[in-house]
């Protein structure tokens, strides 16, 4: 044993990716960060629903001054890099003349409560994610909502229910169990993407890694840092895939409740109006620093 | 209004157009309480896109449909308000599949007429039993035969007491086998004195239950009369040609 080990410790590889030693030393500083990674990551996407249900429904919008700015702003944040974004209302904001002014002058906002920063430095970061996510829901819930056959719609309509009614009543309980998957998968996303903040400053589980690293002149503790995400990736990942088994069952064919296909109760309508689901491949694409 | 019979829907000088296409070319209508309709002819005939003008599913190019006293047309007419009095039953069903059998029929009776809870549950028991369904309340959409959804979505218009049915080719998504059950519930709101506008290739539904029937052509109503003076004494060639094709 005492061999293995320290043969481990000593072997180029395993000792600057692996380090035993070097593991335990950075696990506790790490874990410390994992909460701030887990709150900037369902913060963020949380606030990023609301806002992405307000854009799609804009981009649904008849009137095209409702229209034209929600594709413009999905658009422009889907098509730059989430890291340049952070950069830009990183130190972009903080020059305008006025928001120095707002944080010198109200105390409460420069209360330093968290490593001596003032909590719009953390406000921003949050901010930041959540923007960018908002682009991304708006086109999971539009897809959605689009994906919910039109006669539902007309049903609703012809009914007496207002538009309003209509959507929050018929289409959206229809629309939220079909994007469930993409939007967890948007949360995975959202999450890992919480790293980038690292490159400001927010002291979350991939900045503790850095420095960790910097100080050890070892790689391990950027180990003990993907494992911390992967805790929460893996088993989303594989819900997120027992949802989507789950509703190819109960929308395309036989759940657990359907009776058995004869003849007489086979509604070919039925298979019909649910073969337009969603593209579940809606990911962004790989613009990592 | 004015008119000696007692319209429920008047029609006047109907177009419609998608586009270049135009559906409806000035079609005059009038439709009397009590009345069966059945409206008869050609795919394309635009039989559909008069039924679903009746309620404004699709904005009218031109002319005017009044229901009752309220110009349907008009533009300041409370759609919603005229669409709570006219029932619809699509080809496709078009039942809400997160909701149980008993959920679809409360719905709108809860959101549009502010029916409490319990009162809502009784009529929706009390409509699916007419339609043959009480033994189905708390299955979902999913569980149930074409045929048998189809029924539902009779009870879920019934529920909120319309003045008129409007069926849109409703039997023509459906298993042979399954059409009876459908026809004749549909039978027994004719009998019941409901007023109907039906669009359907069911001749002999359109033979038995129908008051009168239209024939309808290339945007226009080309013929129309009682059942017998339509089937066995048609005047028109189109007419005849496309009884023809049809028996």
């Amino acid at each position: 044993m005492d061999v293995f080990m320290t043969w481990w410790e000593t072997n180029a590889l395993t000792r600057l990716f692996f380090s035993f030693e070097v593991m335990r030393d950075s696990l506790p500083v790490i874990f410390k960060a994992f909460p701030v990674s887990i709150l900037f990551g369902v913060g963020s996407f949380l606030t990023a629903i609301p806002g992405g249900l307000l854009l799609a429904f804009m981009k649904m919008s008849r009137r095209w001054w409702l229209r034209w700015p929600a594709t413009l702003y999905v658009d422009v944040v889907r098509g730059t890099p989430l890291f340049l974004q952070i950069l830009i209302v990183y130190f972009g904001f903080t020059l305008l003349p006025w928001y120095g002014d707002m944080v010198r002058g109200n105390p409460w906002v420069k209360q330093p409560f968290l490593f001596g920063l003032d909590f719009t430095f953390y406000l921003r970061g949050f901010a930041v994610l959540s923007l960018n996510s908002a682009a991304y829901t708006a086109e999971i819930l539009r897809a959605g909502i689009q994906s919910i056959a039109r006669g539902q719609m007309e049903a609703a309509r012809s009914l007496g229910m207002t538009m309003p009614q209509s959507m929050t009543f018929v289409i959206i309980p229809q629309t939220i169990r079909r994007i469930l998957p993409t939007l967890m998968s948007e949360f995975i996303l959202i999450f890992k993407d919480t790293a980038l903040l690292s490159g400001v400053g927010i002291a979350e589980m991939t900045l503790r890694a850095r420095e960790f690293a910097a100080s050890t002149y070892n790689q391990s503790s950027y180990v003990v840092a993907a494992a911390f995400y992967l805790v929460l990736t893996i088993p989303l990942g594989r819900l997120v895939s027992r949802l989507e088994d789950r509703l190819a069952e109960s929308e395309g064919g036989s759940s657990g409740k359907r009776p058995p296909l004869t003849a007489g109760n086979i509604d070919s309508e039925h298979v019909v109006a649910h073969s337009d689901l969603i593209p579940l491949n809606q990911r962004r694409s790989g613009v990592r620093p | 209004m004015m008119t000696e019979k007692q319209a429920i829907i008047r029609i006047n000088n109907l177009h419609k157009s998608f586009g270049d296409l135009e559906v409806l070319r000035g079609v005059d209508l009038e439709v009397d309480k009590g009345e069966v309709v059945v409206i008869l002819g050609p795919s394309g005939s635009g039989k559909s896109t008069l039924l679903r003008c009746v309620n404004r599913l699709e904005e009218s190019s031109g002319g005017e449909i009044w229901f009752e006293d309220v110009e349907v047309t008009g533009r300041s007419v409370d759609i919603n308000h005229v669409r709570e009095r006219i029932g619809m039953v699509f080809q496709q069903f078009n039942l809400f599949p997160h909701l149980t059998v008993k959920g679809n029929v409360m719905l709108a009776q809860q959101r549009v007429l502010k029916r409490q809870k319990a009162e809502a549950a009784r009529i929706a028991i009390e409509q699916l039993t007419l339609v043959g369904l009480s033994d189905k309340v708390d299955a979902y959409p999913s569980q149930l035969s074409g045929g048998q959804q189809q029924r539902v979505a009779i009870a879920r218009s019934l529920a909120m007491d319309p003045h008129v049915m409007l069926f849109d080719e409703v039997t023509s998504a459906l298993d042979p086998e399954l059409v009876r059950g459908v026809l004749d519930v549909m039978k027994l709101l004719a009998k019941g004195g409901m007023t109907m506008m039906v669009v359907t290739h069911e001749m002999g539904f359109a033979r038995e239950v129908a008051d009168r029937v239209v024939f309808m052509d290339e945007g226009v109503i080309v013929e129309q009369g009682t059942p017998s003076e339509v089937f066995d004494h048609p005047t028109s060639d189109r007419t005849k040609d496309f009884l023809g094709h049809i028996a």
